[in-house]
């Protein structure tokens, strides 16, 4: 696992912020962590770099265990803050320069100047880092956190600030890095297009413990509470009611679009159906949007409103 | 005509011994006895005078001020005593026949060398200026700051620091 | 590059090399000067001894100098955190360790500057006078270790600090405290508080130093009990921003 942490408490200002947070990330996977505002993403994120100690729980972070392994742990994680600041008086070229010192590293021009590239920036640029826009310095803080070749990134808001071709250039390098270098990303972000796009597992956080944890498409599964399908029949059906629990929501051609309560099994409905002589040919399931799973996913731990 | 021309001389003198006679101030000078033998630059001397009505009648609008030269070989000058003292004059009004006015003059001393000291005084009615004996006084030197070394370095170590980071801010301006 | 000498290096040019740092010692060097010009041109104080002028010059330098250190030291960490670069930087491989002797690598230079921007003024109003080169010695001597415990005093607190005031307001207090009975008249300072404060006082200790080498001609040997004092506040000022590497918070 290049991300292993199970049963995370801690409690801040005598408030319990983690209450039993876990996730796994594999190596060379992109995990996606979600949750809404307040859920403890950024606390977690700290627990795992090793800037705070968690109450209880087991965190391992690359094989290290970041309470007592910081060092080791941070030559082998690149990390871009959600706020990320810079020395405004240097210019890019300097602040990389001087920062990959920090890793031992020691680079020479053109190899700044393509660090600095790989993220678009220009490092013929020698303005102040203080004079760039909200995108530009997203920019260099990903450049800072690919420096020293980590094997794991942890990224909380990568693409903040960036105009849509930015997001797509930053998703391609993560991409990218991800597919050829084998590097594993953990992708704190509310973006959940970035998520969609971007991450094969997600870990959905709310009120300080982990909701869900799974691959996208199991997502749908656990927030079913009622889900959309799409029949196609071969002929027209019979003329009986429907089963309980299943509402006939339109027809479209031989397409019929139904809605199941989840009171059963999806299986149950289907033999019923077809023991009903459904003519069915086949099922296909209308999952919701990522949003709407995850609204309904933290909604659900929220309870009704 | 021989009797006239010998005439004038003897009204000139008699116009002189009148004149003589019509300024009876009489004023003394002398250093205080609590002055230092040899004064520094920057320590306080004090002068003592008696400005004496020795004659007949009252005077009026009596003046009585101080005044200093300075008497080092090719550096004499009058001294302009602004920095030196604040109580540079007395005034009275009417001082009755053999009255007396007691004055301390106090001074700072703010430059070394060689120094000479008078007291002048007039009254409304008088034809002349009447003075004390001169008193003369050496003031000792003592090192300190020069101005000729302090000037170029005040002026200077800001302007040297301040042409740096103009530099700097050009330079950071250029490169937008 | 060890982690300590970048860090300090950085921070070196910063105070070099940054509007920022160019701006204060600009107004520093402006203060020495409008006091070097009241020598000349004001009347008392142009009436002074020279060795008196050169003591003054002395404890306005140093003076100046604790002022410089108390701001970098609090800047020093509760900057960093206030401007986000502080996690940055503890994510690196650099230990708080380093960070924090990085950071106390930099009161050196600061103080170094000032020195060098010090002298000038010194040998202008000291170069016909006594004393001058024991004047520039006893400088370094205990201007160091008192300039730089203020300066380790502000980098202690500026790691338990939320924000860059929390810690320069009671650093510069410390200063006023340090420093303010040693400009009181001699009544005060012979007085029974007076006289304890001017033996525990580090302040005092390197302005009565100064007084006693300068105007009096004495040696060093009889400053040693001063001298003693001085390095025993730099040691605890030291140690308490040493401490302070285990404290910082995010």
């Amino acid at each position: 696992m290049d991300v292993d942490v199970d049963g995370l408490t801690l409690t801040l200002g005598g408030r319990p912020v983690l209450d039993g947070v876990s996730l796994h990330a594999q190596p060379g996977e992109i995990y996606g962590l979600l949750g809404p505002n307040g859920a403890g993403k950024s606390t977690t994120l700290s627990v795992i770099t090793g800037l705070r100690r968690a109450a209880s729980g087991q965190v391992s972070v690359v094989g290290h265990d970041p309470a007592r392994e910081a060092l080791a742990l941070h030559r082998e994680i690149g990390v871009l803050p959600e706020r990320s600041g810079f020395y405004d008086w240097m210019d890019a070229p300097d602040y990389l320069a001087w920062f990959a010192q920090l890793y031992g590293r020691r680079l020479t021009g053109p190899e700044i100047t393509a660090e600095l590239a790989q993220v678009g920036l220009d490092g013929r640029n020698r303005r102040a880092i203080g004079t760039y826009s909200q995108g530009m310095r997203q920019r260099l803080g990903l450049a800072r956190a690919l420096l020293h070749r980590p094997r794991l990134l942890i990224l909380d808001e990568p693409t903040n600030g960036l105009d849509p071709r930015g997001r797509r250039e930053v998703h391609n390098l993560l991409l990218e890095r991800s597919r050829q270098d084998g590097v594993g990303i953990l992708l704190c972000t509310h973006l959940l297009d970035d998520v969609e796009r971007l991450c094969t597992r997600i870990g959905i956080l709310h009120q300080g413990r982990t909701v869900f944890e799974g691959a996208l498409s199991e997502l749908a599964t656990a927030s079913n509470e009622g889900e959309s399908y799409r029949l196609h029949l071969r002929t027209e059906p019979p003329a009986v009611p429907l089963p309980p629990g299943v509402e006939l929501l339109a027809w479209q051609g031989e397409w019929a679009r139904i809605k199941l309560d989840g009171t059963r099994p999806p299986e149950d409905v289907w033999r019923g159906l077809l023991a009903a002589r459904w003519p069915i040919a086949e099922i296909h399931q209308e999952a919701g949007g990522l949003e709407t799973l995850y609204l309904r996913m933290t909604q659900k731990e929220e309870g009704p409103a | 005509m021989r009797r006239r021309l010998l005439l004038v001389p003897v009204l000139l003198l008699c116009a002189a011994m009148s004149a003589l006679a019509a300024e009876p101030l009489e004023i003394t000078l002398a250093p205080d006895g609590a002055n230092p033998a040899s004064p520094q630059m920057g320590e306080h001397l004090q002068f003592g005078s008696v400005i004496r009505n020795t004659g007949g009648v009252s005077l009026h609008g009596i003046v009585a001020w101080i005044s200093m030269v300075r008497m080092d070989p090719g550096q004499e000058q009058p001294m302009d005593l602004e920095d030196w003292s604040a109580h540079k004059a007395v005034t009275r009004a009417t001082l009755a026949p053999d009255g007396a006015i007691t004055v301390n003059w106090p001074m700072r001393l703010i430059q070394a060398g060689d120094f000479r000291v008078v007291i002048s005084a007039v009254t409304r009615d008088s034809q002349r200026i009447v003075t004390s004996p001169f008193l003369d006084f050496h003031v000792r030197p003592k090192p300190v700051v020069e101005s000729s070394r302090i000037l170029p370095v005040a002026f200077g170590m800001p302007l040297l620091i301040g042409g740096l980071l103009a530099f700097r801010m050009r330079g950071r301006i250029l490169r937008r | 590059m060890n982690p300590i000498l970048l860090i300090a290096r950085k921070e070196s040019r910063e105070l070099l090399g940054s509007g920022r740092g160019l701006a204060w010692l600009l107004a520093l060097s402006a203060v020495l000067s409008v006091l070097g010009l009241l020598f000349v041109s004001n009347t008392e104080l142009s009436l002074l001894d020279n060795a008196q002028v050169v003591t003054m010059e002395l404890g306005t330098i140093t003076a100046l100098g604790a002022l410089l250190a108390v701001v970098l030291g609090s800047d020093a960490i509760a900057g960093e955190r206030e401007r986000a670069t502080l996690i940055p930087l503890l994510l690196s491989p650099a230990r708080r360790t380093d960070i924090v002797l990085g950071k106390m690598g930099n009161q050196l230079v600061g103080w170094l500057v000032m020195y060098l921007i010090g002298l000038p003024y010194l040998w202008a109003v000291g170069s016909s006078g006594q004393n001058l080169a024991q004047a520039c010695a006893y400088l370094a001597l205990f201007g160091t270790p008192l300039v730089l415990g203020f300066g380790f005093l502000a980098q202690g607190l500026s790691s338990r600090a939320a924000a860059v005031r929390s810690a320069l307001v009671p650093s510069l207090l410390a200063l006023i405290l340090l420093g303010g009975p040693v400009m009181l008249g001699p009544s005060f300072r012979q007085s029974a508080i007076g006289s304890w404060l001017d033996r525990v006082n580090p302040f005092a200790a390197a302005i009565n130093s100064f007084d006693s080498v300068v105007i009096d001609s004495q040696s060093l040997s009889a400053q040693l009990a001063r001298l003693a004092i001085v390095l025993i506040w730099l040691a605890a000022t030291a140690a308490f921003a040493r401490s302070s590497a285990t404290s910082m918070n995010v």
